[in-house]
């Protein structure tokens, strides 16, 4: 199996259009391995049973909010090093030091554009194709 | 982008939410779409507006990120006040094509709107969506009325618009406040 089809996405977002989008988005970078959630808790009972090897996360979401699923990823020693993406709609300076302090690998701007998707999903695992 | 507005009259690509029960919203739409959402119990609701250009399948793929960002903001903005995802109603309204000669942009508005509240499990509850008449609409948030005006044929809206990264029409664009 080659690496694109071994990779392993989880997306969470609370909006279920937003989720989509970003399956296309990744559907159309090659990757069929995708699995969803939608708030953080969530996505972190499935990190727990069935862990993904790349996180892309909106920021805004009930329950745990982008960043604290961050933190409680980082946390989680089987999971601390998964490359976790942030989408936002706002780069407010403060969460971005924050994400940083936690390990936050990059953060996109929503709304998302698929090169940028593609160039944040490429500077944490390496050349898709 | 999608920009919180400054007064309580929405331009395009604008969203505002109040629970203010002497608030109206107001805007005024023609080919654009405005969805008024609000949680009926908690008496706190909002509006957008949005336009999704595109002759390709690219743009119109670009310009619905936008219009999905939009409706996030607006949706975001109301559980930030305490709304419930589960108690959120809508109502619709735009999509028109006041300009027979061009492609429908109106009706993939409408349609795009429906599907995203359709996806979301957000309930619509009243529309009044495509025709050929431009609308001046006004939505009171805190209690979900709204009322629409159909502007004479051949009156097309001239406002300002928030220029964004697919507005495709955006030359000659100015902002006001």
């Amino acid at each position: 199996m080659s690496f694109l089809q071994q990779l392993k996405v989880l997306i969470v977002d609370d909006t279920s259009t937003s989720r989509m989008l970003i399956r296309d988005g990744l559907e159309q970078l090659g990757i069929r391995n995708i699995i969803h959630a939608a708030d953080g808790e969530q996505a972190l009972k499935m990190m727990m049973s069935t862990p993904a090897h790349l996180i892309i996360s909106d920021f805004n979401m009930p329950k745990l909010d982008g960043l604290q699923l961050l933190q409680a990823i980082r946390s989680y020693k089987p999971t601390a090093a998964t490359p976790f993406i942030i989408l936002t709609g706002k780069a407010d300076a403060t969460v971005l030091a924050r994400g940083r302090a936690l390990g936050l690998n990059n953060y996109l701007m929503k709304p998302v554009d698929m090169d940028a998707l593609k160039r944040a999903i490429e500077g944490v695992v390496g050349k898709l194709r | 982008m999608g920009t919180l507005a400054t007064s309580n009259h929405i331009i395009q690509g604008e969203y505002r939410v109040s629970n203010d029960p002497d608030v109206a919203l107001t805007t005024l739409l023609g080919s654009c779409v405005a969805a008024c959402i609000w949680d009926p119990v908690l008496h706190v609701g909002g509006m957008n507006h949005f336009l999704l250009p595109g002759d390709n399948e690219q743009q119109i793929r670009d310009s619905e990120r936008f219009g999905v960002h939009l409706m996030e903001l607006l949706v975001n903005a109301l559980f930030r006040q305490g709304a419930s995802r589960q108690r959120l109603v809508a109502k619709l309204f735009g999509g028109a094509n006041l300009n027979t000669q061009l492609a429908d942009i109106g009706a993939r508005n409408g349609e795009f709107a429906q599907r995203f509240l359709r996806n979301e499990d957000i309930r619509v509850i009243g529309e009044s969506l495509g025709g050929d008449r431009a609308r001046k609409l006004q939505f009171w948030p805190a209690s979900g009325r709204a009322r629409q005006m159909l502007l004479p044929k051949d009156v097309a809206p001239t406002e300002p618009r928030k220029t964004s990264p697919i507005d495709l029409a955006g030359s000659g664009a100015v902002e006001l406040f």
